[in-house]
């Protein structure tokens, strides 16, 4: 699917502010909201848009910080490990990767001994073959535009 | 609004339009069986105080043609994290920089047309005097993201 100058302004729009009203982005293109609310519609349907999400800023309710955990795992088992990885309470994202890892997750952290839990939690699952871990010290921004749930 | 009093209906607001950005307050308020004025309240303190920063939708970045996820993991010379982090923050396509502990010194996240893009990235970073060492992973597959994991009464009951 080809998307033209309505689709990129519906998708620009929202990305900024998920609750703009279509009436509003009609609006601004001069076009009318029943227009917006079909292209919305059909960005939807063809899986360019997957959701929508409101953003929590995690320091403000009782985060300190990010971490990212590098984990290696038996052959074979990275899809079952990460299918458990992401059930675990505060892990916000996790993917397969291919480099130095087999798995990528990104948690966010409450302090040292929810972290020294966390770690302990990863590593006691079964296949997994270590865990490395990285603490992010100066960002907890983690704008979701491009992860897909 | 604080975490102190973040109660059992700002909580509800929350995962509902972490689950759906664009719920109408109508209805919110009609299946919580709260009124309308309150969850428009709630929804205004919420963001008044950050707690929510704003909103946005996910997209599928293939379809979009917009390349892959990129993890870099940069040693550098011993003071020069802040010097390198502003040049990497200077490369199209970098979303996340951050200084980090841990077998890093700086951590980064973007997104690259394709591998020749990504090998170039690196090229530029690895170049750099201060580096002493970039790492690579490229994410596959489906990234998972799960904001609904951010647990709010764990954080209200411990303050």
């Amino acid at each position: 699917m080809t998307l033209d100058e309505i689709d990129l302004a519906v998708l620009n729009a929202l990305k900024k502010d998920a609750r703009t009203s279509f009436r509003s982005i009609a609006r601004t293109l001069k076009v009318s909201p029943d227009t917006i609310s079909k292209r919305y519609d059909r960005l939807k349907k063809t899986g360019i848009i997957l959701g929508s999400t409101a953003v929590i800023d995690p320091s403000k309710i009782g985060y300190s910080f990010i971490a990212r955990f590098g984990i290696n795992v038996k052959p074979a088992y990275a899809a079952q490990v990460l299918e458990k990885l992401i059930q675990i309470p505060n892990v916000i994202v996790a993917s397969k990767i291919v480099g130095n890892h087999d798995i990528i997750a990104i948690s966010v952290i409450k302090d040292f001994q929810h972290l020294c839990r966390l770690r302990n939690t990863i590593l006691e699952m079964a296949n997994i073959d270590k865990a490395e871990l990285g603490m992010w010290i100066d960002t907890m921004e983690l704008c979701p535009h491009y992860f897909i749930i | 609004m604080t975490i102190k009093n973040l109660d059992s209906i700002g909580i509800k607001l929350i995962r509902t339009l972490q689950n759906d950005a664009r719920a109408s307050f109508k209805e919110i308020s009609e299946n919580g069986s709260v009124s309308l004025d309150t969850i428009k309240n709630r929804y205004n303190a919420l963001k008044k105080s950050g707690i929510i920063k704003g909103s946005t939708i996910i997209l599928d970045p293939k379809k979009i043609g917009q390349g892959n996820l990129v993890f870099f993991g940069i040693q550098t010379i011993h003071n020069y994290a802040e010097f390198v982090m502003n040049i990497l923050r200077k490369i199209k396509g970098m979303y996340v920089v951050t200084k980090a502990i841990g077998r890093y010194d700086i951590e980064a996240i973007a997104i690259l047309d394709d591998i020749e893009k990504i090998g170039e990235t690196k090229n530029i970073i690895g170049d750099l005097q201060q580096v002493k060492n970039v790492d690579v992973d490229i994410f596959v597959d489906k990234t998972l993201l799960c904001p609904r994991n951010f647990e709010f009464k764990e954080v209200n009951k411990n303050k």
